[in-house]
């Protein structure tokens, strides 16, 4: 049946995507507010911040499902209004997104790091918002970082799977992914559907890799300022030459 | 009119600085490391002072007792950065119209394109900073901190990343900037030259104090202390004992070289005999003569660096005691005395050029 491939692969691309989003808005904001923040508390929060990438899936899962689970501190109060996320689609998207923050996290807030600090101050005195200033100058210039940490994160959620099987489930349709329905057609000895899930995963995981390289690349003129050096061949490129230099 | 009254403490420095201008060129002169930087920053809301205040015109930018204290993007003051700080993902012309973004289309264009003209920045408006030479980068810099009209401009050592020949024409170009900028500009640097031909006034800073702010040919002529004399080239000190006063003439026995040396009082009124002073005077102030006389030394040529324009001797002078006393002079090419190491000659100290130090 086509449905039992596509079915996964719909479901992963809806929480992959989903999760991306998610952890790129929550990784940046998570990795602003750590680059400038200097209190005591910094590494309790940066190893909190990083710890879903260090324990193993299944810890992860498992501490989700205490903490989301009918009797946990957030599954609780949601059961009393009637809401359940254990074995939901969400809870896809939660387990993902746990994993994968971790990882955009991490780059981004390298990146923001390596913003000088001056230019950032530059936009500051010119009149623009704080808001501001994040759109239009620290993520245009730590965008290399920015982008790399976002195509990891969708890569981590796409290849996740212990958290997922252990918050999620395996329910036919509503909660399995590609790498659980594969997991299961093993068990079940259907290798068929097995090699070809792997083929869609390979597919994917190749044009996401590509994607990396492409968006990684920084531009030529983005490649940091120089003090007083102005390479020849870039000085000349207009074919006008230049009256000071 | 920018009144700057302000405190900053950090636990090995402390910045306690207090000035105020009035539509001219301020100079802010120190080494680094004496908080120059930290009271531009001050000044445009990036640092905040532990107390004291900043007002400009009418309107207080910080004030510890009001709890006022405005954030960067609300206070009107340019700046340029020593490193230029452009964004390197636009191009010049977009740097430049960063800051006046909300104007409408038509207005912002003819503000980026009458800045390009008056910054000389013609046919460049497309690249990136990248592909600017330093020189050009700093002028984007410059016209992109006017485009908002500021009403303080600040330059952080606008000129230390660039050759000499660059440097002049942009010094040019800040001096010409004049015309059509009406409105304050602090210019932070550590070469007093630099400081000199481009400010009006010059404030002297010297770990997180002002020590001497006045106009600049008061603060060459009458250096408050010997540090903002070492600072403005004076090279030769000598302490003494006033001896006598007579209206403007000063007698100062100087106890190393057993003689008296005449000085002008030069606005000095607190002069008292028996007062121990210090006197300086500038190398090139010092004068080869003929024949002994009043405030004329007998110096020994040790060793002479050539210039381009002069030549620095560096002599020895007799003295009472034993071991020497130093003299540096700089004479021009065409008057210097013709000396071997070790000759000698006669070393004339002008009175009119002498300047005392009282603390």
């Amino acid at each position: 049946m086509i449905s039992d491939y596509l079915s996964p692969l719909w479901i992963s691309l809806k929480t992959v995507l989903l999760t991306t989003v998610i952890t790129f808005i929550l990784g940046i904001a998570a990795a602003r507010w750590m680059s400038r923040y200097t209190g005591k508390l910094k590494p309790f929060i940066d190893g909190a911040f990083i710890l879903p990438l260090v324990l193993p899936p299944t810890v992860v899962g498992f501490g989700l499902l205490l903490l989301l689970g009918k009797h946990g501190w957030i599954g609780h109060p949601l059961s009393l209004i009637g809401t359940t996320i254990v074995f939901s689609w969400p809870a896809t998207v939660i387990s993902a997104a746990v994993m994968a923050f971790p990882l955009m996290y991490m780059t981004t807030r390298g990146a923001f790091e390596q913003v000088d600090t001056n230019v950032e101050d530059a936009a500051r005195t010119l009149g623009a918002s704080e808001w501001r200033v994040l759109y239009s100058v620290t993520l245009p210039m730590a965008w290399p970082g920015v982008a790399a940490g976002t195509i990891l994160s969708f890569a981590r959620s796409l290849g996740e799977f212990g958290a997922t099987l252990m918050l999620a489930g395996n329910i036919p349709g509503k909660t399995t992914t590609i790498p659980v329905a594969i997991y299961f057609a093993i068990q079940a000895g259907d290798m068929k559907q097995a090699v070809y899930l792997m083929a869609i995963v390979l597919c994917i995981a190749f044009v996401s890799l590509a994607a990396l390289a492409y968006l990684k690349k920084p531009k030529a003129r983005m490649r940091s300022l120089p003090g007083n050096l102005v390479p020849n061949d870039l000085l000349y490129t207009t074919g006008k030459k230049d009256k000071t230099a | 009119m920018l009144k700057v009254e302000i405190k900053r403490t950090l636990p090995d420095f402390q910045l306690d600085v207090a000035f105020a201008i009035d539509g001219e060129v301020l100079g802010i002169l120190g080494p680094s490391g004496s908080g120059k930087t930290m009271t531009l920053h001050c000044i445009a809301g990036l640092l905040s002072p532990n107390s004291g205040f900043i007002k400009l015109n009418d309107r207080v930018l910080f004030d510890d007792a009001q709890k006022v204290n405005l954030p960067p993007k609300a206070r009107n003051v340019g700046l340029v950065f020593q490193n230029y700080a452009l964004f390197p993902f636009l191009t010049a012309g977009e740097n430049i119209a960063y800051g006046i973004r909300h104007h409408s289309r038509q207005e912002m264009n003819h503000r980026v394109q009458a800045l390009i003209e008056k910054m000389g920045l013609q046919g460049l408006q497309n690249r990136y900073p990248l592909q600017l030479s330093a020189g050009q980068q700093q002028r984007v810099a410059v016209a992109r901190a006017l485009a908002p009209e500021p009403d303080v401009l600040l330059l952080d050592e606008p000129f230390s990343a660039l050759d000499s020949l660059t440097k002049e024409q942009l010094e040019m170009q800040i001096m010409e900037l004049r015309q059509f900028y009406k409105g304050n500009i602090i210019l932070v640097t550590h070469d007093l030259a630099e400081a000199y031909r481009l400010s009006s006034r010059i404030a002297v800073y010297e770990t997180g104090k002002i020590i001497q702010c006045d106009r600049k040919d008061k603060l060459i002529s009458s250096p408050a202390n010997q540090k903002v004399a070492r600072l403005t080239r004076f090279r030769n000190f000598m302490d003494g004992i006033i001896t006598n006063i007579q209206d403007k003439s000063v007698w100062v026995d100087i106890p190393d070289l057993g003689t008296n040396l005449r000085v002008f009082a030069n606005g000095h009124k607190d002069l008292a005999v028996n007062q121990p002073i210090t006197v300086g005077i500038r190398s090139e102030h010092v004068q080869a003569v003929a024949a002994p006389g009043q405030n004329i030394f007998c110096g020994t040529l040790n060793s002479s660096v050539e210039n381009l324009a002069s030549i620095n001797c560096y002599f020895d002078l007799k003295t009472e005691k034993s071991g020497n006393r130093s003299l540096e002079a700089a004479f021009s090419k065409a008057t210097a005395p013709q000396l071997i190491d070790g000759g000698s000659c006669y070393l004339y100290l002008p009175p009119e050029q002498i300047v005392i130090i009282t603390n």
